[in-house]
């Protein structure tokens, strides 16, 4: 076997990694690890320098295995492959240790022992990078047709976007109507231009592009497949839909706050999107409106706010206020989310027309007066200090959007995560925004947090611009971490075929005229489980080989004195 | 280095779920003991029982293996075998004597950064009580 | 039975139906039957039949996977479980084996006959009992005084086709005790105990792998303690390496161990193999509901799940 020559990069990441784990320590320590030839530190290894570095490094050291210490492979791995193929070395032959979220982030009041932790994992790494082989990518083809999940002014953003690059979209719309939660609103903030101006032209559009293909009151029923080859099953639909991509662009639904602030039995109490409904047929003649802000939202039930809503209560206030100049209007919040100039703006623009805005404390929240409906609202002034009674002929309750009742559903079957409040979580908050971490899956508008059009929009480009990629290109490749069977091991027992989730192995006829399994590595999506159930390890998978794990294993147990467990 | 009053825990995390949420346990700067290492999996249904009797007779002082909420695993299925796996595997070791702390199978997914945090910190306490409480290891 | 049993298998090899028939025959010591292979018609006075037959001869159906003939064997009722089991394993296909199913009524424990008697020359069963024979005499011993201890857990298979039955199959039905007597014995006893029980048990193994050579379940090309990459294994006796080895041998045997105690039977330094083994037998079954060998149909435990499988997770 040639010899190793190790390369390891430890990356100080600004003071990230630096201000806790002594790097050059780590560094030395790294220089004398078995097999390692080159080690150095690097302030930021993902900056054009530090790959520059890495590349330089590779061919001047002859190096053949390389090994960066940094932050999580599920962000810079791509990065770094990258570096090392541009350097002629095949890219699995690169192993990433993550000394930052693991190590140095989560250990900053420890920094002695962070430091010892980073030495022991990159021990770890760099005796999994020795045993790991090159490796060539399949190329699997990508079906140039996308599915869109949702047809709001999100969905119809996406749609059209992929329609006009000539790719053919599949809308798919629970609703008998196009238009999402658009469709419910009146007039739009700060402009105070009609919604169906922004929707009727995007619902025509839709409607008469040829690419796209509207399916109403329809539902995905299931899914199969991978990116660039899903087979989607549509309610009321026949066959089955071939496509490259998803896009999921399913929004969400405002909040109806039952049981509290009297809702909805008292009939004049209303949610912002009633009320919107409610003035598209025109001002009525109320001579008091108390708006409550923050109902549902930033408490212990939901702690997230629903940064626009805020923006709606304002909007709404105005718009009753400019109809009624001698209507006493009232905003109760907690804090008024107007950031940037032009909300600012807006908010002094309607504290000027006479709208009042009353800051309350979320532990003594206003209070309802009224038998049969609201006829006053009780509230403690949190600035004056004093509670004050306010005539309310009606009460506006302003309330966050939430995730729709059937995230979970979806969530499974296109195996993809929720967060912690019920909405879709992106691969990455900060690098990878509108993609999931499944491959060909993509995630736009409130269907991710709540979203306002123009955020809508902006992410509907994007995740849309995201999906075009691969049905452009054709074809995708597939990353090389498959399982395969070792021929001259194989009992031919069956347990691989019997676990894979994918019906990826088969038993096929051998040389020696026995029956051994065979691993189909289109099909194959590298989970592992064919792996750990063959007796004799005989199946193994690329890049976490049953040595390759072990190795790791005995690099950690070195060292641990305390023999036998 | 390990020093024999630290326990050395090795942790086996799967890609999509729980290695996510150790990540955000990191980008939430939520402390927590030391003495875990983290091997990445793309599932936790790779981990086959060999790994985890190989580590608990080396001397390792525990391991954990951490997935996706059943009903959540990107692979659909692997962390229904790692749970029928981890519930034979548990009973085996401890009937050799080895105690059931020392070897735990739990649930994180890609959004329970605090769970990850919690997780740890809870087990390497029962770890390090444990090794308080066993006599000093024989030679070899 | 001896005498049928050696008509039946003439006449198979006279016709060419098998290529070779499995057996038991006479030992080269007394008291010890060996397993033996017959391929002529004339060699079948050399099998016999009593209750000192102990091996498992479905072990030794894996060679037949480099052959291409048929094989035929003689089986006891818990033997024919081994049967299933590779059939279930793709290791043997069950049209290539004649199976001769042979009713058994308990084995003898060689040790627990040597400490009973000296000179001992002929065993027997004869209904409840054994008829030992030591020089001129003749001893009616009650059975359970002799019997192994895994007969008292005697299972057959429950849907079995034998190609041919030297009388009625039917599993013996004895002892009050549980089965699993022994590993609830170990399981009461507090951790650190249990711990230093089995130390010293695997502090004696010599790691000569007899149990693992004679077990019909272990039929792996290339065993995975063989394996270079990853050593799982030094070649040393160390504790560190002994546990691994019983623990790694255990876990294999899950939902595959079929009890027949050959392992224990073959140890030469007296590891109670059975009492780590039954534990995993024990849990397959409470866990699971899961026996091996019982019915080829019936899909293995680990590679098969309920949705509503215990959880682990929060208990420690």
């Amino acid at each position: 076997m040639p010899r190793r020559r190790i390369g390891v990069f430890v990356c100080h990441c600004g003071n990230n990694i630096g201000g806790v784990v002594r790097v050059p320590e780590v560094v030395e320590y790294a220089r004398r690890l078995p097999n390692v030839v080159y080690a150095e530190g690097s302030l930021y290894a993902c900056s054009e320098e530090g790959l520059s570095s890495i590349r330089e490094k590779i061919t001047a050291y002859g190096l053949n295995r390389v090994v960066v210490a940094s932050c999580t492979p599920r962000t810079h791995e791509t990065l770094f492959r990258n570096a090392c193929e541009e350097a002629g070395l095949n890219r699995y032959l690169f192993e990433f240790v993550n000394i930052r979220e693991h190590c140095s982030w989560i250990h900053m009041r420890a920094p002695d022992q962070a430091t010892e932790k980073a030495k022991s994992l990159i021990k770890m790494g760099v005796a999994k990078s020795y045993h790991l082989e090159p490796q060539e990518e399949l190329e699997s083809e990508v079906y140039p047709e996308a599915l869109v999940i949702g047809a709001g002014v999100t969905g119809m953003t996406a749609a059209l976007n992929l329609a006009h690059q000539g790719l053919k979209v599949h809308l798919v719309e629970r609703e008998k109507e196009l238009g999402g939660l658009l469709s419910e609103v009146n007039k739009l903030f700060p402009t105070h231009r009609d919604a169906k101006e922004i929707l009727d032209p995007l619902v025509e559009g839709v409607k008469n592009h040829s690419l796209v293909t509207i399916y109403l009151g329809s539902e995905v029923e299931g899914v199969e497949g991978f990116i660039g080859n899903f087979k989607v099953r549509i309610t009321k639909v026949e066959e089955e839909i071939k496509v490259g991509t998803i896009i999921v662009a399913t929004g969400a639904r405002e909040l109806k706050p039952i049981g509290q602030y009297g809702y909805p039995a008292m009939a004049n109490v209303l949610t912002q999107l009633e009320l919107e409904e409610r003035l598209k047929e025109g001002v009525d003649e109320w001579q008091s409106v108390v708006m409550i802000n923050c109902v549902g939202a930033r408490g212990a039930d939901r702690s997230y706010c629903g940064r626009f809503c805020c923006h709606t209560a304002m909007k709404n206030a105005i718009l009753i206020k400019e109809g009624n100049p001698a209507a006493k209007i009232y905003i109760l919040h907690q804090d008024v989310m107007a950031s940037g100039v032009e909300a600012e703006r807006y908010y002094r623009g309607a504290m000027e027309l006479g709208v009042r805005f009353i800051r309350y404390d979320p532990t003594n929240p206003p209070q309802i007066l009224g038998e049969r409906q609201a006829e006053e609202i009780k509230v403690y002034h949190a600035l004056i200090g004093r509670e004050v009674i306010l005539p309310a002929q009606l009460v506006v309750l302003t309330t966050p959007l939430v995730p729709q009742a059937d995230n979970e559903r979806l969530s499974k079957m296109l195996k993809v995560p929720l967060g912690s409040e019920g909405f879709f979580l992106e691969a990455h908050l900060k690098l990878r925004p509108v993609e999931f971490a499944t491959d060909g899956v993509y995630l736009c508008g409130s269907a991710r947090h709540p979203s306002d059009i123009r955020e809508s929009v902006s992410q509907a480009y994007a995740a849309s611009a995201k999906a075009a990629i691969p049905m452009r290109e054709g074809v995708v490749r597939v990353e090389a971490i498959t399982a395969f069977s070792q021929e001259r091991l194989c009992n031919g027992c069956g347990n691989c075929l019997l676990v894979c989730p994918f019906g990826a192995v088969e038993l096929k006829d051998c040389e020696r005229g026995a029956q051994v399994a065979w691993v189909s590595v289109a099909q194959c999506k590298g989970c592992g489980c064919c792996v750990a159930a063959c007796p004799n390890g005989a199946m193994q998978q690329r890049g976490f080989s049953d040595q390759q794990l072990m190795i790791m294993i005995e690099a950690l147990a070195e060292g641990v004195s305390s023999g036998l467990r | 280095m390990v020093s024999d009053k630290e326990p050395t825990i090795l942790v086996f995390a799967c890609n999509w779920c729980s290695y996510a949420g150790a990540d955000l346990a990191g980008v939430s700067r939520l402390e927590m003991p030391p003495h875990c290492r983290v091997v990445r999996v793309m599932c936790s249904a790779r981990v086959r029982p060999e790994f985890v009797i190989a580590a608990l007779s080396r001397g390792l002082d525990g391991v954990v293996i951490l997935g996706c909420h059943p009903g959540d695993c990107h692979y659909s299925e692997g962390n229904h075998y790692t749970r029928r796996r981890a519930l034979l595997l548990k009973e085996l070791l401890e009937h050799v004597g080895i105690e059931p702390e020392r070897f735990q199978l739990r649930w994180i997914s890609a959004s329970e950064g605090a769970k990850f945090a919690q997780t740890i910190t809870e087990i390497t306490g029962e770890i390090e009580a444990l090794d308080r409480r066993r006599e000093p290891p024989p030679e070899g | 039975m001896e005498q049928e049993l050696r008509e039946i298998v003439r006449k198979l090899l006279e016709e060419g139906a098998i290529e070779y028939f499995i057996g038991y025959a006479e030992g080269v010591e007394p008291l010890h039957t060996t397993p033996c292979f017959i391929e002529r018609g004339e060699q079948v006075q050399a099998l016999v039949w009593s209750p000192l037959c102990p091996y498992n001869l479905a072990r030794y159906l894996h060679q037949m996977k480099d052959g291409a003939g048929k094989v035929g064997l003689v089986v006891k009722g818990c033997d024919a479980r081994a049967i299933v089991e590779l059939v279930k394993g793709n290791q043997i296909q069950r049209e290539r084996v004649v199976v001769v199913g042979i009713p058994c009524q308990g084995q003898v424990d060689l040790a627990k006959l040597e400490d009973a008697f000296e000179g001992v020359e002929a065993v027997e069963g004869k209904g409840d009992t054994f008829l030992v024979t030591v020089g001129e005499k003749v001893h009616s011993v009650e059975k359970e005084r002799l019997l192994r201890e895994k007969c008292f857990s005697c299972r057959h298979p429950i849907s079995f086709e034998y190609d041919f039955v030297l009388g009625e199959m039917s599993p013996l039905v004895y002892g009050s005790e549980s089965e699993f007597a022994a590993v609830e014995e170990l399981e009461r006893l507090p951790v650190e105990e249990r711990r230093a029980f089995w130390r010293a048990q695997f502090e004696r193994c010599i790691r000569c792998y007899a149990c693992r050579d004679i077990c019909y379940a272990c039929y792996c090309q290339e065993c995975i303690f063989e394996s270079k990459a990853p050593r799982w294994l030094e070649k040393t006796t160390t504790p560190l390496d002994n546990q691994t080895y019983h623990l790694i041998r255990a876990w294999h045997m899950v939902g595959r161990c079929i009890d027949c105690g050959e392992c224990e039977r073959v140890c030469p330094v007296g590891i109670p193999l059975r009492r780590l083994y039954k534990k995993v037998e024990k849990e397959v079954e409470q866990l699971f509901d899961y026996q091996a060998g019982m019915r080829v149909e019936e899909v293995p435990p680990l590679v098969s799940f309920q949705i509503d499988d215990l959880v682990i997770e929060e208990s420690s």
